[in-house]
């Protein structure tokens, strides 16, 4: 899901940008608020975990390949800001030192990835928050909507932006993609994105007995 | 709440295991490179060819002169320490804020 440079346009590039810019600076606000000596070395850690589990290429039939992203993890412990921001943090090491997803895209990829990952899970989790299964449904429902929103950013490039009949982005349409990525992700991702969320949300959850988010607020 | 050590351990042992990442020889949907334009499509699309990235340290998570599993390991404690550094300057930076 990380749309690397040259497979936007300037157009969607600067949208993304002035949509992003806001969220980034509401929710960093939120995060500092939230670090204290306690909360810091655990979102660190989960930010940290976040990084590595996207290392994990799963290889998929069609000969392609994805992974999980770990936002909702974090979101549904810290919130959902917190989850947001910390993603976007891992996204931009990616972009900037490993080449994993664009400079022109990061608020792209941001918006997917971190902030309709977090929020979405949240939310999710929130509704089945009475249920054992909460952490998993959640954590497959966040990345299953980051995927959607990726697909849309990635679908209307040969919509809009043509010469000469050729697409001067990314070439293939909505449908396509759609079904692609929104499809891999319910099938494969997704169910990885909810064994992670569950297993590590279970494990911290066992240890303590007050609420991570009380902490943090 | 005191910080529960054994979190530390989830990650360790996550990147002990990362090479298994490299299983998967092809790229993720969506982020093929540009020969694969050319050979499904006919044509590169000219945003895709005309991209200015950044020339990254370690591009694909590898490192000039590491074969892949090294490289990729480095790239997990790199990353994994630059994660922590930008919580640590974050940290340091909103000293102010409420600390008890």
């Amino acid at each position: 899901m990380h749309i690397p440079d040259g497979y936007l346009s300037p157009e969607t590039v600067v949208v993304t940008y002035a949509v992003a810019l806001p969220l980034w600076i509401y929710g960093f606000k939120r995060l500092k608020k939230s670090l204290n000596e306690e909360t810091l070395p655990l979102i660190g850690v989960l930010s940290a975990m976040s990084f590595i589990v996207m290392m994990f290429n799963i290889p998929i039939p069609g000969a392609t390949s994805g992974h999980a992203v770990g936002a909702v993890l974090i979101a549904i412990l810290f919130g959902p800001w917190i989850g947001f921001v910390s993603v976007s943090l891992v996204l931009l090491i990616q972009a900037l030192v490993f080449g994993d997803g664009g400079i022109s895209t990061y608020a792209a990829n941001s918006l997917s990835m971190a902030f309709i990952g977090s929020f979405g899970g949240y939310y999710m989790f929130n509704l089945l928050k009475k249920y054992k299964f909460a952490p998993f449904v959640a954590g497959w429902c966040g990345i299953v909507l980051s995927s959607v929103l990726t697909s849309l950013f990635l679908g209307i490039q040969p919509l809009f932006w043509n010469a000469n009949g050729h697409p001067l982005y990314f070439p293939f349409d909505l449908k396509t993609t759609m079904v692609a990525l929104v499809g891999s992700h319910m099938i494969f991702f997704g169910v990885v994105e909810g064994i992670f969320t569950s297993l590590v949300y279970s494990f911290l959850k066992e240890k303590k007995n007050i609420s991570l988010k009380e902490l943090a607020s | 709440m005191k910080f529960n050590k054994k979190v530390l351990y989830i990650l360790f042992s996550m990147i002990l295991l990362v090479p298994l990442g490299l299983i998967g020889e092809s790229p993720a949907w969506g982020e093929w490179d540009n020969a694969y334009y050319e050979k499904v499509l006919g044509f590169i699309p000219k945003g895709i060819e005309n991209a200015e990235g950044v020339q990254s340290f370690m591009s694909d998570y590898s490192m000039k002169g590491l074969g892949s599993v090294a490289g990729y390991y480095l790239s997990a404690i790199v990353g994994t320490a630059l994660v922590f550094g930008i919580f640590y300057l974050i940290a340091k930076v909103s000293k102010n804020a409420k600390y008890h």
